[in-house]
């Protein structure tokens, strides 16, 4: 792919006359791992939305290799190779564990109503090689002897394996993660981590990371765009952006009030 | 595999599984014929019932407009049965395809909408439709009903009064002959359902229940899932409808009505949503109680004193509503699964789940 | 022309019946996103309740009111208190559950009532009867007349309500994100408490206008209640404006065309004329007319 993965340009979202975020600019090259940080409520989990065609923004342009994002529905952004996670995690408690990453591969699959209620043919081909597909996801995440658990008997850190699975086995080229390491201790968050950076590394994705833990995004991102109060306030490479005076700032100021 | 699936034949489940269809088979030769026929109820109904499961049960969408669907099967087999004289081979089918196309009409429409306003839309389907039926006359028979073709297949096989078949020795009077009928036709659409909630339209739908803006961003076409669903469980209805009208040999349009649609809900709640079997144990329980109402002694029997069977059934349909919703929300299925659950050793603990049933894997 | 206006007087009445049970629908959307399909029955309930108290005990009849209002806000926040905040909250059941038990609740009223009561009518027990205003070869019966004060007087004070005190940003927070309400210090509990109570009263109010057409409690009122459907849908379910206009509209529409009926419609089309103005609407505007494309929350 000649040109970036994705470009974003003059981004805005508002709901009436709060400002979630404003005049984002960035573009991300194909294979990067390209992070989006700030404080609570800076926008972040909006622009992911945003991307993710949840949220229709007031400003701006979006584009996906050579398409305009903004021109496709939600349904359409599995088949335009863009997969993501979900912060609040959207694992669908009454299917096991390789149903739910069999939803990933919905997409990749053909079969309808009446082919799969009569079990002919097309149907039964496709169970058989897509259920393999999504053994191989569950087992690059390393939880494939949950395959047959609901999600909701398995700890936290599990489920998030399994959400990123999910994603995996989507085929994505663009690998959007929300929140990954939200609401992990020390251990879960280094086996996440430790995760995020293989996938990048074996699998080659594009990803697009959104966090708040500052520590993990300056371990895994190559490069960094910073948002606070829905404003930009730094994009680069994470040794630059942990120097730029204004983000120490917003991340000082918010230690300071907390504490 | 070989060895892992003769575990799976050998299980208690599949055993189980074997001795319900053989009960099943062999239930007409100990019933009285009035248990016959109430029998014979529970089955059609669940027909009915299993495909309300797949658009509620599975894809999530309350519809009360089931009732509706029901009546278009009826009246499509009555036409083509009676009116023309088609074999009941054709007609029965018929009947669910017109009822299928009914629902690939009114789905778009009503599936544009959050599942809320859908139950209500669906309300108006039954309304509009029964001010339909009842203008119809010429199909329906108006206000004051009609008659209902007999199931006719060949000069041998014609469930009429009176006529009965002899398979080696054991005779199927027509009670029985409905009865049979109807099983098979259960049989046919519990497989169906079964394939389905294990392929990918039947996870979709599963999916759209829960959360559908996350279904959605993951690839599912939320209006397709949902008028599959609907169109599926429209067919069923029209079956069940078809065969329905045609035990009953007489109904009004009067008699598809909310309290009918609610009488399908009711079963699907009561038996567990989004299970295959649940709608069949619901529909044991809701046909089955209705007959059993009738002989209580506080009911009224033809308007004299006490409570009318009508009353006190709906209201024990909603207590049992109610009640299982409040205290077990995935109907008796799920109280099954609650006394046979042991820990597993592997799977993280997971516990036996009737929605399990059938998957199609060996466990690792 | 005065049959058009006697119609379009009647219909406006009844029209904002609807208008008060839609209201009745909208207060518990608006603070818990949940459609209170029991919402008829109560109404239902309340209607013979009055009757019964006026009629066969002989309480005098604002006193009947007063004591239905009571006791119907009452049970509906120990409704709501007792099984649906736990099916909820304890159960973490989702809405489509908790829509479905207020299901199962309604039919389990409306057949309770027709088994204590029975089929036939009874009289409500109303002093204005059938006094009536005559005006410009237009009847102006009082309890229409009533229906229509009654009415604008509640959304008046909806209005100065949502305006000037802080529940109704308080119900709207809630409904939006019930924990994160709790967190901000939003007193949960009696946001419900104050929505299943008002829709309760309203309720009754409803219940006792429209008892009134053609003034007299039967079991066919739950029915009669159902078409308050149409007009949320027409309404929209968060908007209080919403349901007033769908109200008004719908009983315009349901008594203009029992007035002037073209015979090709078949009998009784002015029964489902609501729906099929509704439907029609939805194909136009998937929302209602006044509502808006619900925001969820990824």
């Amino acid at each position: 792919m000649t040109g970036p993965a994705l470009r974003v340009s003059g981004l805005g979202l508002r709901f009436g006359s709060v400002v979630a975020f404003e005049d984002v600019n960035f573009s991300v090259e194909p294979g990067e791992l390209f992070a989006v940080i700030g404080p609570n409520g800076a926008g972040k989990t909006s622009l992911f939305n945003v991307l993710s065609r949840v949220y229709t923004p007031s400003a701006g342009s979006v584009r996906l290799g050579d398409r305009d994002l903004l021109a496709l529905k939600a349904r359409q952004l599995a088949a335009a190779g863009v997969g993501r996670t979900f912060q609040n995690l959207a694992l669908y408690g009454d299917m096991t564990v390789l149903d739910n990453v069999l939803i990933g591969r919905h997409h990749l699959m053909r079969s309808g109503f009446m082919a799969g209620g009569l079990w002919f043919g097309r149907a039964r081909r496709e169970e058989r090689v897509h259920r393999e597909a999504a053994r191989e996801a569950l087992a690059f995440v390393g939880a494939e002897s949950c395959a047959d658990a609901r999600p909701k008997a398995l700890p936290y850190g599990t489920r998030k394996k399994i959400e990123l699975a999910r994603a995996l086995a989507m085929e994505p080229g663009l690998l959007m993660l929300d929140e990954p390491v939200a609401g992990m201790s020390e251990a879960e968050r280094a086996e996440i981590t430790e995760l995020v950076q293989r996938v990048h590394r074996e699998r080659g994705l594009t990803m697009l990371l959104v966090e708040h833990d500052m520590g993990m995004v300056m371990q895994v991102a190559q490069r960094v765009l910073v948002l606070d109060f829905g404003r930009q306030i730094a994009c680069d490479v994470p040794a630059v952006v942990q120097r730029d005076p204004e983000v120490i700032r917003a991340y000082l100021g918010e230690e300071l009030q907390a504490a | 595999m070989s060895a892992a699936l003769v575990q799976r034949v050998r299980s208690p489940r599949a055993l189980g599984w074997t001795a319900g269809w053989v009960v099943a088979i062999l239930l007409p030769s100990v019933l009285s014929e009035g248990q016959e026929s109430t029998a014979t109820f529970v089955v059609i109904g669940a027909i009915g019932a299993v495909g309300l499961g797949v658009l509620t049960g599975y894809a999530g969408q309350i519809s009360l407009g089931h009732a509706f669907f029901l009546g278009v099967g009826a009246y499509t087999g009555a036409v083509l049965g009676a009116n023309h004289h088609w074999n009941a081979i054709f007609w029965i089918p018929a009947a669910g395809l017109v009822a299928a196309l009914c629902g690939l009409i009114i789905a778009p429409t009503a599936l544009r909408l959050r599942g809320l306003y859908l139950a209500i839309v669906t309300i108006g389907v039954l309304f509009i439709g029964q001010d339909i039926f009842l203008n119809s006359s010429s199909w329906t028979g108006g206000p004051e009903g009609r008659e209902f073709p007999i199931v006719h297949f060949s000069s041998s096989l014609d469930f009429a009064y009176g006529n009965t078949l002899n398979i080696g020795g054991y005779t199927i009077d027509h009670n029985g002959l409905y009865y049979y009928l109807g099983l098979i036709i259960l049989a046919i659409s519990l497989l169906f359902v079964w394939n389905l909630s294990r392929t990918r339209m039947g996870r979709a739908m599963q999916a759209v229940r829960e959360r559908e803006l996350a279904a959605s961003v993951m690839g599912i076409d939320l209006a397709r899932t949902k008028i599959a669903a609907f169109v599926v469980s429209s067919f069923f209805a029209g079956i069940c409808g078809a065969l329905y009208g045609s035990f009953l040999s007489f109904a009004q349009p009067g008699d598809w009505d909310l309290t009918l649609s609610i009488q399908y809900l009711a079963a699907i709640i009561i038996g567990g949503m989004g299970t295959v079997m649940g709608p069949v144990l619901g529909a044991f329980v809701v046909f089955g109680l209705a007959d059993v109402i009738k002989t209580l002694s506080f009911v009224s029997q033809n308007g004299s004193g006490g409570i009318s069977p009508n009353d006190f059934s709906s209201m024990v349909y909603g207590v049992l509503i109610i009640g299982f919703l409040v205290v077990e929300p995935r109907g008796l299925m799920g109280l099954g699964a609650r006394f046979t659950s042991r820990p597993r050793r592997r799977g993280g603990g997971a516990t036996l789940d009737p929605r399990r049933e059938g998957r199609q894997f060996a466990p690792d | 022309m005065t049959k058009f206006w006697q119609l379009a007087f009647e219909g406006f009445s009844l029209g904002c019946v609807y208008a008060l049970i839609a209201l009745g629908f909208t207060v518990i959307y608006r603070s818990s996103a949940v459609i209170n399909f029991a919402q008829g029955s109560m109404l239902l309930i309340a209607a013979y309740l009055i009757s019964w108290l006026t009629v066969n005990e002989g309480v005098p009849f604002f006193v009947s009111m007063l004591i239905s209002i009571a006791m119907l806000a009452a049970a509906a926040v120990g409704f709501q208190a007792a099984v649906l905040r736990r099916v909820r909250r304890m159960l973490e059941q989702p809405i489509f559950t908790v829509v479905m038990i207020t299901i199962g609740l309604s039919i389990t009223l409306t057949a309770a009532v027709d088994a204590i009561w029975g089929p036939q009518q009874r009289l409500l027990g109303d002093p204005w009867g059938s006094s009536a205003v005559h005006a410009a070869g237009v009847v102006f019966n009082w309890d229409k007349l009533w229906a229509i004060i009654f009415v604008a007087v509640i959304v008046a004070g909806f209005y100065a309500f949502d305006r000037y005190s802080r529940y109704g940003l308080a119900t709207r927070a809630t409904a939006a994100d019930e924990e994160a309400a709790l967190a901000v210090g939003i007193p949960v509990m009696r946001i419900h408490a104050l929505a299943w109570g008002v829709a309760g009263s309203l309720a009754v109010v409803a219940g006792l206008f429209l008892a009134g057409f053609p003034n007299s409690p039967n079991p066919a009122l739950g029915n009669s209640a159902l078409l308050a459907f149409p007009a949320i849908i027409l309404g929209g379910l968060e908007s209080p404006l919403g349901a007033v206009v769908g109200g008004i509209v719908i009983g315009l529409v349901q008594l203009l065309t029992q007035g002037y009926e073209p015979g090709w419609l078949g009998n009784n089309f002015y029964e489902v004329a609501p729906y099929v103005v509704m439907i029609i609407v939805l194909l136009i505007r998937p929302y209602g007319l006044f509502g808006a494309r619900p925001v969820e929350r990824l």
